[in-house]
């Protein structure tokens, strides 16, 4: 490692960094703007200027800036040296020229860089007597604020928008001191990363709009660290709240990112990012609510539905603990239904109290195989799932029926940034450091192979070096012949026929070639012969390389593949259940159904539905928002969202990840855990398992259960201390050593400062008091360092610049036995017939990251953006069907009817249509994709009828 | 071998009508000559050629020519495509030296491309000229027709294996282009900003394939050093450097225009018998010798002849070797805010100095020249230009902004300071 001389001292440096890095590592407070620790460096806004000295005599030196120049063995420069400051202080001088003084109504203020550098360079008193330029703001659309006048061009949201997320509708428009960063014209960013642009930007351009509904400052924010609820991916977020006062209840007010080096990095997606407020919208459940006993007479709702009214929630439990006493005494069967969106903690709760013969996973057969085939061959000792870092060094990529925009989106990033690995190489061989980030780029090479075969390919389309647009049988036909040749297969034998086989013959050198390959696929063509192909391909390539190979399968939901380890294979479908419960043949026993988090019509067709509710006396509900399952419910309990508890979920790397209480939900929300442990606690007679319920106490009492009863989560425990754990004999705080109001926000009903909540689940308070210091334990999610109040301090926690998380252990991986997959089933045979008839559509799913996603989908922003309802055809189907672009269309499937706008898209494989899965009026749908369709366009009589509705 | 003494290679083709030259009349007076010969050598020994004559480029940095293209990797296993780039964004103030050379004889810079561009073993050309040279664009439009017409551009040139296309690109219009990565930057249809070095053009230049920028005056220079030798394109100059050269004056002289003098011929020769002197009853305050981004020289350095090292030495730059003349009678003041103006306008908006300062320095400027200047005003501009100095900012365009300002503090201080006292301009 080379050793550099800064203002006399000396400090071991790594060589591949530039100088700004180098002095950033070692603690040096050094203002900069348009460099980026994940983007590296450009020279554009000159403000890391030091001194760089020619040798030891050497007395005047050089200006040159830190982020352009490369780290010297025995380098002697000076950071502190007059003239080097005198010139940052002057570039300060000069980008405030325009900068308005609007610090106290700007929504930056408190985190903002330029203030922090300001203060930093000692910049205090101006000197420029001209008229600022002023710009006009554009609409962004519902996710970012827009305020032009307070840019100081630093480059960076272009930067990251067009360069490093591939967006291209937010450029640099004009010149000179007039440069303007926004779109040619109004109107919502396009690119599903455009919030990083709040985090990215240095000061208050771009800002998040859905915090302004609610904005408080960053110092009065109260965070933990969570895991994002709204795919698998499994970011790291650190959401903020603000507890109740001036009358408003305590919400959740914004999410920004928490960076994990492998997983989410420095970025989220928007999904993530805005999908949080659905935690305060209008169909949240807060209180209690059983089943009216009064006949309603007139009523919007449909038959069978039930009409609620809160009661107390003494009542409720008192109820549900009747009905334990009852199953207890076999007098009531007594049925759970877990959820792949709620945590291990909740769905073993529900699991331990109704038993494990009785627990199902909430998904159904097809959903529920998917993840038990992902999670047996990520047991092969060939398959390695990659993290992020991994991903991004990937020299040929293989993607297999996963639209990764829309289901793992922060992934799609990463594969964006292994697009460039031959671009690097290129800089590497001409010895250009690959954090010369504008050299880097203006190497115009190839892009690494990526090739995708798939329905549709919503974001990568631009990087993508070859495409096949095939249905999912196809599909897997294609990469079941890449494994076999990559296998040494004689490829005379291989039956794939034209454009199929020569990308397949392609993809299979390239692959076996290439020193990093990784293949990706997942659950998104919901067609297990991808998987399966998946599978075999990596194993061919590690067979073939000794080493094992990276395969990233995306899994649909937060704790898809938790949910998987909590039920065997072939049981715990819901169709097992419809089926269970219709051969109860003697059984006269009530029927009581625990629904824990889940909405049943986005898992199921309507016959197993009805099949379940028929038979069924009593649903009992645990969830956070109303929704179609909450209709059918006797008793609804508010469960607590991601935010307000603490849980584990495990992400599609087979990582478990705590997430920790933000803040605690208002009403009587709580964790659904804890509501079947006060319900157990009133039962009279108990058993083992359900005193073992009422027994738990901490979320970490079931975290350890957990991981006795599951060996292969066995290292569950140690993901976190306990809530006994103190560092110096203190909490960590979750609130700012600056939180403001403390005594004043209640003092107008009572003076008295009343005492914090005691967190039960962690080492954690609800107050100012305890450990602020991010440097002292990964738990402070408050990322914050003196001198550094916006998240660009995250560099003081990490090991080395864009390191790890200092402290932090990053999640832990299943411990799972290590098995060889014994022999791949070949995939069923697509008919060739491709003779495409109305009523024999094959129907694939289409993702969406706006509306696809349950809960995010609530969330008002996100709500006001998602697509309405569309099919989407091949445009020769359409004119053999007579169907034009717009036409509304009817679409049949299971004997339900759906309307909905018709598409036509020039990829869309013939004898296929595209329907989106689980946007609002089509949650039904998504059980039954893909599935087998009739599209017709609607009796005019309709048509008319829905004409006269709007 | 013609036998009288060509002493005038660049404009020998040019006369006093405002016409070109077709390629008949250019064929007739020796034309492609050059050319032919070129055809006939291995590219090396062009680029040594070059590289031995002396030729630097006449855009204004005064680098080696030959040593420019010797650093294109050329021979076997280098890179098939390459790119040559004719660099005729003549945006510099006061400068329309190209302007005469492309308007007159527009076949004499072809010639000169097509054989850079065999030396470096390019096969695609572009002319990146300035939007608002129309009459240049459609003259030069019809000379690369001419020539392919003639088989001397186009697909197997002269019958041989080598190829060349000439393509024109009209700019939008922005100093920064004359910039050569902010050129190819253009050129391929992103923002006209620099581009970080390394890697060099030479090296990763158009669509990220090696590429030359040169200017249009130092291609039109080649033809005739091909075919009369290193030696004697050394002879034509008078001083250090080798070669004659357009250059101009302007300002308030008698007789404003633009001559093919040799390398070395003296200032006060250029202006006193070229340009006719000053106009009647005006004194020489001080001159811009390169055109709007060099440092004023004075009166003192009127003896100096024009060559790269000797005007550096005294402070400024030669450039593009075409003259301002300030006057007793003209402002100062007023001519570094009008040049100021244009560098605050032309700037890319790239990095701080340039893009935030130069706008300010107008703004000081500006009150300065209404005489509502500040005492602590100067200060404040010479920190300005201080700070826009080599080095500081990312391209050349702010530290040759600043080259005036910091140059007209130091000779015409007093002048400013007047503007202050007197709340006014005292040229007014």
């Amino acid at each position: 490692m080379p050793t550099i001389t800064i203002d006399g001292e000396r400090y071991e440096v790594d060589g591949d960094q530039n100088l700004l890095s180098a002095c950033l590592a070692q603690g040096i407070n050094l203002p900069y703007f348009c460099w980026h620790p994940a983007m590296g460096s450009v020279g554009a806004c000159r403000q890391c200027a030091v001194i760089e000295y020619k040798d030891a005599d050497d007395q005047r030196g050089r200006l040159v800036m830190s982020c352009m120049t490369p780290v010297k063995d025995g380098g002697i420069y000076s950071v502190t040296a007059e003239s080097a400051r005198e010139f940052r202080g002057g570039i300060i001088e000069d980008l405030m020229t325009n900068h308005p003084h609007d610090c106290p109504v700007c929504e930056e203020g408190g985190e903002c860089h330029l203030q922090d550098m300001t203060e930093m360079t000692g910049h205090t008193s101006r000197r420029y007597r001209g008229k600022k330029r002023t710009h006009r703001n554009q609409y962004l659309g519902p996710f970012i604020n827009h305020e032009m006048n307070r840019c100081i061009a630093c480059y960076r949201c272009t930067r990251f928008y067009r360069d490093y997320a591939g967006g291209d509708d937010l450029q640099p428009l004009g010149r000179n001191n007039q440069v303007y960063f926004g779109r040619q014209r109004d109107g919502m960013l396009e690119n599903g990363f455009s919030g990083n642009l709040v985090e990215v930007c240095p000061t208050g351009v771009f800002t998040d709009k859905t915090f302004s509904q609610h904005f408080v400052r960053k110092w009065d924010l109260q965070t933990a660290p969570s895991i994002c609820e709204h795919c698998a991916v499994g970011c790291n977020t650190a959401p903020g709240a603000r507890e109740a006062g001036n009358g408003r209840d305590a919400i959740l007010r914004r999410v920004v990112n928490l960076y994990n080096r492998n997983i989410n990095g420095y970025f989220l997606c928007d999904r993530g990012r805005f999908g949080y407020d659905y935690v305060n919208c209008d169909a949240r459940i807060k209180k209690v609510l059983a089943k009216r006993r009064e006949r309603i007479i007139s009523s919007t709702a449909a038959d069978g539905d039930r009409v609620h009214e809160e009661i107390p929630p003494r009542q409720a439990v008192q109820r549900l603990a009747q009905r334990l006493d009852e199953a207890l005494k076999g007098r009531r069967r007594l049925l759970g239904i877990g959820s792949p969106r709620s945590s291990l903690e909740n769905n073993y709760a529900l699991r331990q109290l109704v038993g494990a013969e009785s627990f199902y996973s909430g998904l159904n057969q097809r959903d529920l195989e998917l993840l038990h085939l992902i999670d047996r061959i990520q047991c092969d000792d060939r398959i390695h799932s990659p993290t992020t870092p991994e991903i991004e060094r990937a020299d040929a990529v293989l993607i297999l029926g996963e639209d990764l925009d829309n289901t793992a989106p922060r992934i799609a990033l990463a594969v964006r940034q292994a697009a460039r690995n031959r671009q690097k190489q290129q800089a590497a061989d001409l010895k250009i450091p690959l954090w010369q980030d504008a050299s880097v780029r203006q190497l115009r090479g190839d892009h690494s192979p990526i090739i995708f075969a798939g329905t549709e390919l919503s974001g990568l389309g631009d990087i993508a070096s070859a495409t096949l647009f095939e249905s999912p049988e196809q599909v897997a036909l294609f990469a079941d012949a890449i494994a076999r040749l990559i296998e040494g297969a004689d490829p005379a034998l291989i039956t794939l026929q034209g454009e199929a086989r020569e990308l397949a013959m392609r993809a299979a050198d390239l692959l076996a070639a290439a020193a990093q390959p990784l293949i990706i696929s997942g659950c998104g063509s919901r067609h297990g012969d991808i998987i399966r192909g998946a599978g075999r391909i990596s194993a061919a390539i590690a067979e073939k390389s000794a080493m094992p190979c990276a395969l990233y399968l995306a899994c649909p939901e937060a704790n898809s593949l938790g949910i998987t380890q909590l039920c065997d294979p072939q049981q715990g479908a819901l169709e097992q259940l419809a089926l269970q419960l219709q051969a109860t043949g003697g059984d006269d026993r009530p029927v009581s159904l625990l629904v824990l988090e889940n909405d049943l019509y986005r898992r199921a067709d309507r016959e197993t539905l009805e099949a379940i509710f028929s038979r069924t006396g009593e649903v009992i509900l645990l969830d956070s928002l109303l929704n179609d399952t909450a209709r059918r419910a006797d008793l609804i309990f508010p469960a607590a969202a991601t935010a307000e508890s603490q849980g584990t979920f495990v992400n599609s790397n087979a990582l478990a990840q705590r997430y920790y209480a933000v803040y605690e939900g208002v009403g009587f929300i709580q964790e659904s855990w804890r509501w079947l442990a006060d319900a157990a606690g009133f039962c009279r007679q108990k058993s083992a398992a359900v005193s073992m319920v009422a027994g738990w106490r901490h979320s970490t009492d079931l975290t350890e259960a957990i991981s006795r009863e599951f060996p292969q989560l066995r290292d569950l425990a140690e993901l976190g201390p306990d809530e006994d754990y103190r560092i110096d004999g203190l909490k960590v705080a979750r609130q700012s050593h600056r939180y403001s109001g403390r005594t004043a926000v209640r003092a107008k009903a009572w003076v008295a400062e009343s005492a914090p909540h005691q967190d039960p689940d962690a080492p954690m308070a609800f107050s100012m008091e305890g450990i602020q210091s991010p440097g002292k334990t990964p738990l402070q999610a408050n990322i914050w360092s003196p001198g550094w109040n916006s998240n660009q301090s995250i560099f003081k926690f990490q090991e080395g610049i864009g390191g790890a998380r200092k402290g932090a252990n990053g999640g832990v991986r299943l411990r799972r036995h290590s098995q060889r997959m014994p022999d791949w089933a070949m995939p069923a045979l697509a008919s060739a017939e491709r003779t495409a008839t109305q009523s024999q559509l094959q129907a694939l799913p289409l993702y969406r990251l706006f509306g696809s996603d349950e809960l995010s989908a609530r969330a008002a922003a996100i709500a006001s953006v998602i697509d309405k309802p569309f099919v989407t055809l091949n445009a020769h189907d359409a004119t053999a069907f007579s169907i034009r672009a717009g036409d509304s269309v009817a679409l049949e499937i299971n004997a339900d009817q759906f309307r909905m706008e018709a598409r036509l898209s020039a990829t869309q494989p013939a004898g296929t249509i595209g329907v989106p899965y689980g946007i609002p009026q089509l949650e039904t749908l998504s059980p039954l994709l893909p599935g087998v369709a009739t599209l017709s366009r609607p009796e005019p009589e309709f048509a008319t009828e829905s004409g006269d509705d709007q | 071998m013609p036998t009288f003494q060509l002493t005038k290679p660049l404009t020998k083709n040019i006369g006093p009508q405002n016409i070109a030259a077709d390629i008949d009349c250019y064929l007739g007076n020796g034309g492609y000559r050059g050319w032919r010969k070129a055809l006939g050598m291995p590219p090396d020994n062009i680029v040594k050629l070059v590289q031995d004559s002396g030729l630097r480029g006449r855009g204004g940095a005064g680098f080696n020519t030959g040593l420019k293209w010797s650093f294109v990797p050329r021979g076997e296993g280098s890179p098939a495509v390459k790119y040559l780039v004719c660099n005729a964004d003549e945006m510099e103030p006061g400068t329309f030296k190209d302007r005469l050379l492309m308007e007159r004889d527009p076949h004499l810079l072809i010639e000169g491309m097509a054989i850079a561009a065999y030396a470096i073993e390019a096969r695609t050309a572009y002319i990146f000229i300035r939007g608002e040279y129309h009459l240049a664009a459609e003259r030069l439009e019809r000379a690369i027709a001419e020539a392919r017409d003639q088989g001397l551009l186009g697909a197997n040139i002269q019958g041989g294996d080598y190829s060349l296309e000439i393509y024109l690109h009209r700019s939008a219009g922005n100093y920064i282009c004359g910039e050569e990565t902010a050129l190819l930057n253009a050129l391929e249809g992103r923002r006209a900003i620099p581009r970080a070095k390394p890697p060099f053009p030479q090296v990763s230049g158009l669509w990220g394939k090696p590429t030359v920028v040169n200017n249009v005056e130092t291609f039109c220079n080649i033809p005739h050093l091909i075919e009369m030798g290193a030696d004697w394109y050394k002879g034509l100059g008078r001083g250090e450097d080798a070669g004659s050269k357009l250059f101009g004056v302007s300002g308030r002289v008698k007789n404003p225009g633009t001559w093919e003098l040799p390398m070395g011929t003296p200032v006060r020769e250029i202006i006193e018998q070229h340009a006719g002197g000053l106009q009647d009853g005006l004194k020489l305050k001080g001159f811009l010798p390169g055109g709007g981004s060099t440092d004023f020289l004075g009166p003192e350095h009127l003896d100096l002849p024009m060559d790269y090292d000797v005007i550096g030495k005294a402070g400024s730059r030669m450039g593009t070797g075409t003259i301002i003349v300030l006057d007793d009678r003209t402002c100062p003041v007023g001519l570094v805010l009008n040049l100021s103006q244009f560098f605050a306008r032309e700037s890319c908006g790239w990095c701080t100095p340039c893009r935030d300062g130069l706008p300010w320095v107008v703004e000081i400027l500006q009150r300065i020249e209404k005489g509502h200047g500040l005492p602590e005003d100067l200060e404040l501009l010479r920190e300005q230009a201080a700070r826009m100095g080599p080095g500081n900012t990312f391209c050349a365009l702010a530290p040759g902004a600043a080259e005036p300002i910091q140059s007209a503090l130091k000779l015409f201080e007093q002048d400013f300071i007047d503007h202050i006292t007197k709340g006014c301009c005292p040229f007014l």
